[in-house]
């Protein structure tokens, strides 16, 4: 590995764990054994280095996704929906820093007045809907799911019940895993009932 | 074919006046009650909950229900569909919502001095003059809100918010109903092809925004010639889609010739968006014992996009150079070990291209004049602005980068 893809990893460690603002290069530097210079010479500043990082998530998460549906193929969109929610507990786990990262106050502050870290994380999100809505979609075509439904409010709600479950977990609000079954559950009857 | 707006203070004799206004110009006059039952009719809302909405009584909840937007949107909605009428006059608060793009409305304000709406209200009301101020302060405190909410001004009687300001204490009504026919045959106000298109587009960009808001939007919206811009004025992190749905619920609105979104002013928390500026010092070492004040100082730099490096002392702060050499130094005097005017020498001797920053708490006269003799470039006392030591910085910054190009 790379010393910048080294200090990436730190990086997106730190930042999610200790927060942007309580992370100093320093920490960075300590914990992958390089001068703080070294930070500065392939990240202008602290924000670059978030930024790069948000960039490095977007790309992971888009290649996940990529190999989740190369490998899945499911009969209906209602199938397709509990398969998306089983991807996106899934993924949460394996990038879990990336996910506790996102789940911080910080980049969305600074998305608030900085376009390209708006951009990083409007293309992350639109990722992460977009796995709801394309199945969602595919269940109003095959009849799984009430055409009248409006697929893009609805695929929000199911992306903040499950983003909403990962936070339970993020921060050990509850023993999540056992919320698992009930996650699926509800979102059947929500996307099944008719208005 | 003109249209009147008529907007008061309470208690300016403005009943009478209005009266007279209608009788000589033959003018229909429409109320904001009749108007806020006609929000009424196609919000579903209550009349009570619609004039809540105007006078800025707020439900905790509007952040998620928006219903003082929705009813904006259907007052505008009933003030657009009020203008088809010929000869109309709008009287209160409802005249506000027509656009200044309609050029046939005479816009009147009637307005007195305080002291004699107060006689007038004590008078009429039979109460004391000092209830009569707080009935008046009351609702031109409401008025403020509505003028707020709708133009961002806080004063109702504003000159630029209508075309005569008619001080009805200082005129009597003959006159005042005569200068207002004189004004409603002005050339000016008669209606023209592009005032009666806006007219037709104000009912349209009205149409829009009750759809809008029917779905929980709040955007403004602008029509011209059927075709629509709508401006997100919030910061919304999923912007693509947020305009996708939009649009899908604007085209479905008839007489919508086409739709443009657009980001406004109050999308990003800046105005101006902080690109990475380059120009910025890239390499910055703060030398301070004082932990606490040198992280602070630290973040505080990184806010303005400068990056800087820490260490407590000055033999880590030698060592340092060593490893990554720094443009800027900034250096606290006082410092266990070896000091700052000791680090300073050893900086300017075996390095003299790093600028050097004295920041200190506890400097004299004589160790300002000693640092820099020096060399060193600046010799700020604790505490200092941070606008100051940014500007210090930067000067500093551009000496480094012009030495470096000289030196090529």
């Amino acid at each position: 590995m790379s010393k910048k893809e080294n200090i990436l990893n730190a990086g997106t460690a730190l930042f999610a764990q200790k927060g942007f603002r309580d992370t100093s290069t320093s920490d960075i530097a300590n914990l992958t054994n390089v001068a703080d210079g070294t930070i500065f010479y392939h990240f202008k500043t602290k924000e670059a280095l978030l930024l790069a990082i948000l960039e490095k998530v977007k790309i992971d998460i888009l290649n996940e996704f990529k190999q989740y549906t190369g490998n899945k193929q499911c009969d209906n969109g209602i199938d397709m929906v509990e398969n998306a929610i089983a991807f996106y507990l899934y993924l949460s786990g394996k990038m879990e820093n990336q996910f506790l990262l996102l789940h911080r106050h910080f980049p969305y502050e600074l998305a608030e007045k900085n376009e390209e870290c708006r951009e990083y994380l409007e293309a992350i999100y639109n990722c992460l809907v977009d796995i709801f809505e394309t199945a969602i979609l595919k269940g109003q075509k095959d009849g799984s799911i009430p055409a009248e439904k409006i697929t893009r409010k609805t695929a929000l709600i199911i992306f903040s019940m499950v983003d909403g479950v990962v936070r339970f977990k993020t921060y050990n609000m509850y023993d999540a895993s056992a919320l698992y079954g009930e996650l699926i559950n509800s979102c059947r009857c929500i996307l099944t009932c008719k208005i | 074919m003109s249209v009147i707006t008529i907007f008061n203070g309470i208690y300016c004799r403005e009943n009478d006046i209005i009266q007279k206004i209608a009788d000589k110009t033959g003018f229909s006059t429409v109320t904001d009650d009749v108007i806020i039952q006609q929000a009424g009719r196609t919000s579903g809302f209550s009349d009570s909950k619609i004039l809540g909405a105007i006078n800025g009584k707020v439900s905790i909840f509007n952040k998620f229900t928006h219903e003082q937007e929705r009813s904006i949107a259907h007052l505008r909605l009933a003030v657009a569909n009020a203008l088809l009428d010929d000869n109309v006059a709008i009287i209160g608060y409802c005249g506000h919502l027509i656009p200044k793009e309609i050029s046939h409305v005479l816009r009147i304000c009637l307005i007195a001095d305080t002291a004699f709406r107060i006689s007038q209200a004590a008078k009429t009301l039979k109460i004391k003059e000092n209830e009569a101020a707080g009935v008046i302060h009351k609702s031109d405190s409401n008025a403020a809100t509505w003028t707020h909410t709708i133009f961002g001004n806080r004063d109702p009687w504003a000159a630029s918010l209508y075309d005569i300001l008619i001080p009805t204490d200082k005129r009597n009504d003959d006159d005042i109903v005569t200068l207002v026919s004189e004004n409603l045959s002005n050339e000016v106000l008669k209606p023209t092809e592009a005032s009666l298109k806006a007219a037709k587009d104000f009912i349209l960009a009205a149409r829009v925004e009750v759809a809008l808001s029917q779905e929980g939007h709040n955007v403004s919206v602008n029509a011209r010639d059927g075709a629509i811009t709508l401006t997100i004025n919030r910061n919304v992190l999923m912007l693509r889609r947020l305009e996708e749905e939009l649009k899908s619920i604007v085209e479905k609105v008839d007489g919508v010739a086409s739709i443009e979104t657009r980001v406004g002013k109050g999308f990003y928390q800046t105005d101006i968006y902080r690109k990475v500026d380059f120009e910025a010092p890239a390499k910055i070492l703060l030398v301070d014992d004082e932990r606490e004040f040198v992280q602070t100082l630290s973040e505080r730099l990184q806010m303005r996009d400068i990056g800087s490096a820490v260490t407590y002392d000055g033999a880590s702060a030698l060592e340092m150079l060593d490893d990554d050499e720094p443009d800027v130094m900034i250096l606290d005097l006082k410092m266990p070990g070896i000091d700052g005017i000791e680090v300073l020498k050893k900086v300017k001797a075996t390095r003299p291209g790093i600028e050097v920053i004295i920041l200190t708490g506890q400097g004299s006269e004589k160790d300002e004049a000693l640092c820099m003799k020096l060399g060193a470039f600046a010799y700020l006392q604790k505490p200092v602005e941070i606008d100051l030591l940014s500007d210090t910085l930067n000067r500093a910054y551009k000496k480094v980068r012009q030495n470096k190009k000289d030196t090529k």
